[in-house]
């Protein structure tokens, strides 16, 4: 009997299990490729050696991310956690990849990130109208994104304008 | 004379020849220059059309860059589409670096059009996506042709316009070559055979245009001076042949064989005219004594004497010959009268009277003894006349020499009467 409920039971559920660390884990996948090409569209006034990024608040697909990237062009991109309420997120990171945040840590952020030229890229913030640059949008087939324009022009960071061609504007599916 | 000749429908003319090789030579040409041209213009047509190719892809590599680094295939399918709809290509299509197709546009056209372009262009042009030394993904183009095809259909169609042209061309130069050389060949055949059928010496072919064919008139004509002259030659020549077989060389009258050609052809025309004619047969008296007392010299110029004594007696239409020796012989036709006959053989024997100068000086008078023969009365042929005309002389000089005495036969009642006549002269 308890055999037969267990089978029944991994019958059921296996499926789920198996399927979704899968999911998550190429998802994560094409959300690292999404961020390194972000990051080879964008230019700084001062180009870093290496670049900083650093992962702020509660995040679903960012654990391929802190593993380390390495661009296209051979630059490494150190990727590390930090708090909500760094005040160094200006001067150290070049650029910010922002979790699950409410409105009020996303001004936080905001505010530490203002006067320094830093890209910040958020994980689930489908209007993209405060705060950050670009907003992904992750779905299961792939992962688009769209782009804040006013936060572009005033972030101090270049952004290629194929790029900003490519995102979706504003609530655009 | 006549060499048999193959049928003239198997010998092509002159004329159709040069218009063939004009055309022939004419339509190679444009054929082969057109074909060169058409075949340099696709090649080279071909090279650009791979170097647009090449651009186009690059533009469309830099326009999709962005969504393949962001593996956006709906970005990357309207990028492709929003250059290749514009650009000569039939076929674009994107492959992510995993040789995935992301996206794919193809030009929707007429099969013959695909199927022409592929012969044409040759196989897909394909450009990577190369992004800061990392290749992204690639492009695989195919180019459409249809500037190509058309340039092609419009070379082919000038081509044949020009190869029309030519033609009219070719023809209306071979008409005015072949007007230039059958023009003088035409004229010299006229005058080759004017001269072979007609004996025509005269004409002469006309100068030509063309060096080669005025050379051939000129020797032509001087083979018609050479001819001319040969042929004046030979007349001439003939002439005195035939007279020469005819006459007799001291006298220069005509010879016995002449006469009597001339007697049976006088005989029949008097015949058939039923008119008269007489013949007299003279003979020199004493003439071997002539001969032996003052030479051969005197002999001969007594006869010459003797020969213009006799024709200075005649009239226009009567003929005297010598048959031989001291004989001569004197055919009087037509003959209105008989007497005529008599009064000339009279006249003939009283020339004789004057003596004749010989070359050696001196002189001698000579005597001629005629016998006179009429027609029809004293023989109906030649042969008969002349054996009467000859007894009538033999029966004169038994009787007296230097006389003339006319032709008797008994038989003949006609000829008692003319006898009588004669007498009473």
């Amino acid at each position: 009997m308890i055999v037969l409920i267990t089978l029944l039971l991994t019958l059921l559920l296996t499926p789920a299990r198996a399927a979704e660390p899968v999911s998550i884990a190429r998802q994560g996948e094409a959300v690292g490729q999404v961020v390194l090409g972000i990051l080879s569209y964008v230019r700084w006034p001062q180009e870093p050696a290496e670049l900083q990024l650093c992962v702020v608040g509660p995040t679903e697909f960012a654990d391929g991310l802190l593993s380390g990237l390495v661009q296209n062009s051979g630059r490494h991109v150190a990727v590390q956690r930090r708090a909500i309420d760094d005040p160094q997120l200006g001067e150290s990171c070049d650029a910010v990849y922002l979790g699950a945040l409410g409105d009020f840590d996303r001004r936080q952020v905001g505010m530490a990130l203002s006067g320094h030229a830093v890209l910040s890229i958020s994980e689930r913030d489908p209007d993209c109208s405060v705060g950050s640059m670009f907003c992904l949008d992750i779905r299961p087939a792939r992962v688009a994104f769209a782009v804040n324009l006013d936060a572009v022009a005033r972030s101090g960071v270049r952004v290629h304008p194929n790029v900003l061609k490519l995102a979706r504007q504003g609530s655009r599916p | 004379m006549n060499v048999p000749r193959t049928p003239a429908r198997r010998r092509p003319s002159l004329r159709r020849l040069l218009y063939r090789a004009h055309l022939g030579v004419a339509l190679a040409a444009v054929s082969l220059a057109g074909l060169a041209v058409v075949a340099v213009g696709v090649l080279t047509l071909r090279v650009y059309a791979e170097h647009n190719l090449r651009l186009i892809g690059r533009s469309m590599a830099y326009t999709v860059e962005a969504a393949v680094v962001f593996n956006d295939a709906t970005a990357a399918a309207e990028a492709l589409g929003l250059i290749a709809s514009r650009e000569e290509v039939a076929r674009a299509t994107l492959y992510d670096r995993n040789g995935g197709v992301l996206a794919d546009w193809q030009r929707s056209g007429s099969g013959f059009e695909h199927d022409a372009t592929q012969w044409l262009l040759g196989p897909e042009s394909v450009l990577p996506i190369v992004r800061d030394g990392a290749t992204l993904g690639e492009i695989h183009l195919r180019g459409s042709g249809g500037r190509l095809l058309s340039f092609l259909l419009t070379g082919l169609g000038g081509m044949l316009a020009c190869l029309l042209l030519i033609a009219l061309g070719a023809f209306y130069l071979s008409h005015r070559v072949v007007e230039r050389i059958i023009g003088p060949l035409d004229r010299l055949a006229d005058v080759a055979q004017a001269v072979r059928r007609d004996r025509e010496f005269s004409h002469r072919v006309p100068a030509a245009h063309i060096a080669e064919l005025d050379e051939l008139g000129g020797n032509f004509n001087a083979l018609l001076d050479e001819l001319e002259s040969w042929q004046t030659r030979l007349v001439s020549e003939n002439a005195s042949l035939a007279h020469r077989a005819n006459h007799d060389s001291l006298t220069h009258l005509p010879n016995r064989s002449f006469f009597e050609g001339r007697l049976s052809r006088a005989l029949r025309d008097v015949a058939g005219r039923e008119e008269k004619a007489a013949l007299l047969f003279i003979d020199t008296d004493h003439f071997k004594t002539i001969n032996d007392r003052f030479g051969h010299a005197a002999g001969d110029a007594v006869l010459v004497a003797i020969a213009t004594r006799i024709s200075g007696q005649l009239r226009e239409s009567d003929l005297v010959a010598r048959l031989g020796g001291d004989e001569f012989a004197v055919l009087l036709a037509p003959l209105s009268d008989d007497a005529i006959a008599v009064r000339i053989a009279d006249d003939i024997i009283a020339s004789m009277a004057v003596p004749i100068s010989l070359p050696a000086g001196g002189s001698v008078t000579a005597s001629l003894t005629i016998g006179i023969a009429l027609y029809p009365q004293h023989g109906p042929t030649p042969e008969a006349l002349l054996h009467s005309a000859d007894s009538a002389m033999y029966e004169a000089k038994r009787q007296a020499r230097g006389e003339r005495r006319l032709a008797v036969c008994g038989d003949n009642e006609q000829d008692k009467e003319t006898s009588d006549v004669v007498e009473t002269l």
